[in-house]
């Protein structure tokens, strides 16, 4: 080989280097942060702020199917916000705000909430029916509460009375909102019907599903939760 | 052409470097010597030019300074052409350099090269090996990212050991009570200047020693080392049946050395630079530090000792090994050279290399720390969760919230500080569940005083389920018999 063969070998190389450079495997692609608090992207902080309890693409996880979009229509920015914030007292939702002590900030959080809305919230997810209210502050009858199990619940959630929703140690570790939430929305991620379908042609009523909630919330043993530590303060 | 020979010859006539030059290149080597064995030295010799091009090009446009280093290299990276490139080839040339000294070294001792009369070219060789070592770390400081801030403050550390100038030596090596700017200015002087100057010294002795001692010969077995006689058959050997280094040797170290040129640059291509990691900040406390792969095993090593080892080891080792490597050819300077009859050297050296490579790979996979955003990070396998009761499902969420995960890992994701529990229920019964819960133990804090006795009871019933599908979970025998005894008792008729 002579030189003059592998200049222009040589040279073609360095060029295809050169003008290929930032496609090369080894290129640096994203920036490195900064500093952690300056992560304002959706997927990141959601990946590993909230995944590891709401599962990946917020559906199949251990807590609540954020993904659910009758959830999403059903909750306002307010209260998500405020949950992310401060968490949900009487749950295992943590505080997620540096007011609470934890590492958000308050624009991480919106950008959370943002995030949640645009990747989850379909339009018209209800059709044409009105769900009950999110939240709702009368007191329930519990008897009544309790016909309703039997009717829309019970038949389904059936098996081992130590491990079923009524159990006290379950109770104990959900809010009534939570349960609220659930029995409106429903869990489409495990098969759990919304409000309309618990029995199918007979949907609950916003005070129906008020006195189920307090039908439960009367199996709750105050003594499980004695040693808990104390909620945050909404 | 006429010009260029008369221009040659009206330098040569002053500076007269043509005779050393051609008595150096074509000095006879023995002719087994010429041997694809002996080219790790050039090589090194080659990475060391590299890192000085490379580096002059990086300071170029390096800021030596805290506020502004972090910031240089993201330049580099994103903003410069080909800067990327630059840092990479001098962050993968440093990594081969280190490799290749390594291997040269254990080459050398492996071919009883130390011995009569090259001792002193080894015990050069000893101290640039220190500094290779040191030109790495150094150079992982001046990345000044959280790997380099916190692997200053382990360095600090360490030296803080050292009875009564440790102190000392921690101000003068930081330039102060803490790392801040002074302290990147004094590893920018080391790395660049202080010793790099005496490593490049070091060199020209080395390499001065290696042309005028000759390159050692093959060993043969039962060939021995006599002061008295071997500088004569060394002559002898090269003189009867010795080649001309140019080009006989020469071509497989110029050969070897552009292809680990070649090397370093398809690793710069293909993998990229060395970071840098996140901002040098000690208020970011996600920072998971770890160093350089070549101080991987001291990191594994410290990990493993016991707490009342460390500083007698930390203190002790570095000198026994260093004292070792010293004395060696003087212990050593004559016998055998052939590894068939140095049987102890070879065991020796298999013993440290695996030792070595043992101690790399636990520190590349071994858990430091608890993983501290596993918990809200990794999401639990979704096989554990198909068929979960609501008080499971809660469990697993406790499991979660109280940040179990960040030492204890399922599907294999999670910390590694605990056992994984991916088959915990197969280990121990729920009664133990419930008292290791409670009470913790090994390793494990005591959770009682944290949990609800509700948490605990779906905490443990979420436990109970890991378990494979054809593998009943752990019983206690005994509790069966009271359950039975107990029930038989409660239906028995009233008389």
């Amino acid at each position: 080989m002579r030189l003059r063969n592998v200049l222009p070998a040589v040279g073609a190389f360095a060029a295809l280097l050169i003008a290929g450079c930032n496609h090369m495997p080894g290129a640096p692609r994203a920036q490195e942060l900064a500093r952690p608090e300056d992560q304002l992207d959706f997927t990141a902080l959601y990946k590993t702020n909230c995944q590891g309890c709401h599962g990946v693409n917020g559906k199949n996880g251990a807590a609540y199917d954020l993904s659910n979009p009758e959830f999403q229509a059903l909750i306002d920015d307010e209260n998500l916000k405020m949950i992310v914030t401060l968490g949900m007292p009487g749950c295992r939702m943590p505080a997620f705000s540096r007011q609470a002590g934890a590492m958000l900030t308050d624009e991480q959080i919106d950008a959370l909430v943002k995030g949640m809305r645009q990747a989850w919230l379909k339009p018209a997810a209800f059709g044409n029916d009105k769900p009950p209210a999110y939240d709702d502050d009368q007191k329930g009858d519990t008897a009544h509460g309790q016909l309703l199990y039997g009717s829309h619940c019970a038949s389904c959630h059936k098996d081992s009375p130590q491990q079923q929703v009524t159990s006290p140690d379950y109770l104990a570790l959900m809010s009534d909102q939570a349960l609220r939430t659930i029995i409106i929305a429903g869990r489409p991620d495990l098969g759990q019907p919304d409000w309309r379908n618990d029995k199918p042609g007979q949907p609950l009523s916003g005070q129906d599903v008020t006195d189920i909630v307090a039908y439960l919330g009367s199996l709750r043993n105050p003594a499980s939760n004695a040693a808990a530590p104390a909620a945050p303060v909404r | 052409m006429r010009w260029v020979k008369t221009a040659y010859n009206w330098l040569e006539l002053r500076l007269q470097l043509e005779a050393p030059i051609k008595e150096a290149a074509l000095h006879p080597v023995p002719r087994r010597t010429a041997s694809w064995w002996y080219v790790f030295g050039s090589a090194a010799f080659t990475l060391l030019l590299l890192q000085i091009v490379t580096g002059i090009l990086l300071a170029i446009v390096y800021a030596p300074t805290a506020g502004e280093a972090w910031n240089s290299l993201n330049v580099l990276n994103h903003q410069l052409e080909l800067g990327w490139f630059l840092r990479a080839m001098h962050g993968w040339g440093s990594s081969f350099m280190v490799a290749v000294v390594i291997v040269h070294m254990m080459q050398v001792f492996l071919f009883g090269a130390y011995k009569f009369p090259r001792e002193l070219t080894w015990i050069l060789g000893v101290f640039l090996l220190l500094m290779t070592l040191a030109m790495a770390f150094t150079g992982q400081v001046l990345r000044f990212d959280q790997d380099a801030y916190w692997g200053l403050g382990i360095g600090a550390s360490i030296t803080s050991r050292i009875p009564i100038v440790g102190g000392p030596m921690v101000h003068m090596l930081l330039g102060g009570p803490i790392i801040a700017g002074a302290t990147l200015s004094r590893f920018f002087a080391l790395h660049v200047f202080v010793i790099p100057g005496a490593m490049l010294l070091f060199v020209a002795l080395h390499v001065w020693m290696v042309l005028k001692l000759g390159v050692n010969e093959w060993p043969m077995p039962g060939r021995i080392v006599r002061r008295s006689t071997y500088l004569a058959e060394y002559n002898k050997m090269t003189h009867e049946d010795g080649v001309p280094f140019v080009p006989v040797a020469f071509w497989k170290d110029a050969v070897f050395s552009g292809a680990i040129l070649a090397a370093v640059a398809v690793c710069a291509v293909v993998f990229g630079p060395f970071g840098p990691g996140g901002q040098p900040d000690p208020t970011i406390i996600q920072a998971v530090p770890r160093p350089d792969f070549f101080f991987l095993w001291i990191y594994a090593a410290l990990a493993y000792l016991p707490p009342s080892m460390e500083t007698p080891f930390i203190l002790i080792a570095p000198i026994i090994g260093i004292s070792v490597l010293l004395a060696l050819p003087f212990y050593a300077s004559e016998g055998e050279k052939s590894w068939h009859r140095r049987p102890v050297a070879v065991l020796m050296l298999t013993t440290i290399a695996v030792s070595w490579g043992v101690l790399t790979h636990l520190a590349s996979f071994t858990p430091w720390s608890p993983h501290m955003d596993a918990w809200s990070g990794d999401p639990v396998p979704v096989r554990y969760l198909q068929h979960a009761t609501p008080l499971v499902r809660q469990g697993a969420v406790v499991f979660q919230e109280k940040q179990c995960r960040n030492c204890h890992a399922l599907d294999g994701s999670g910390g590694q500080r605990g056992p994984a529990l991916d088959a915990v229920a197969t280990r121990m019964t729920t009664d133990q569940l419930i008292r290791q819960v409670l009470q913790g133990g090994g390793n494990m804090p005591a959770y009682g005083k944290n949990l609800s006795p509700a948490e605990v009871n779906a905490l443990v019933s979420f436990l109970e389920t890991l378990h494979p599908a054809n593998q009943q979970p752990a019983a206690d025998a005994s509790r069966r018999e009271v359950e039975s005894a107990q029930s038989s008792l409660g239906s028995a008729p009233a008389k």
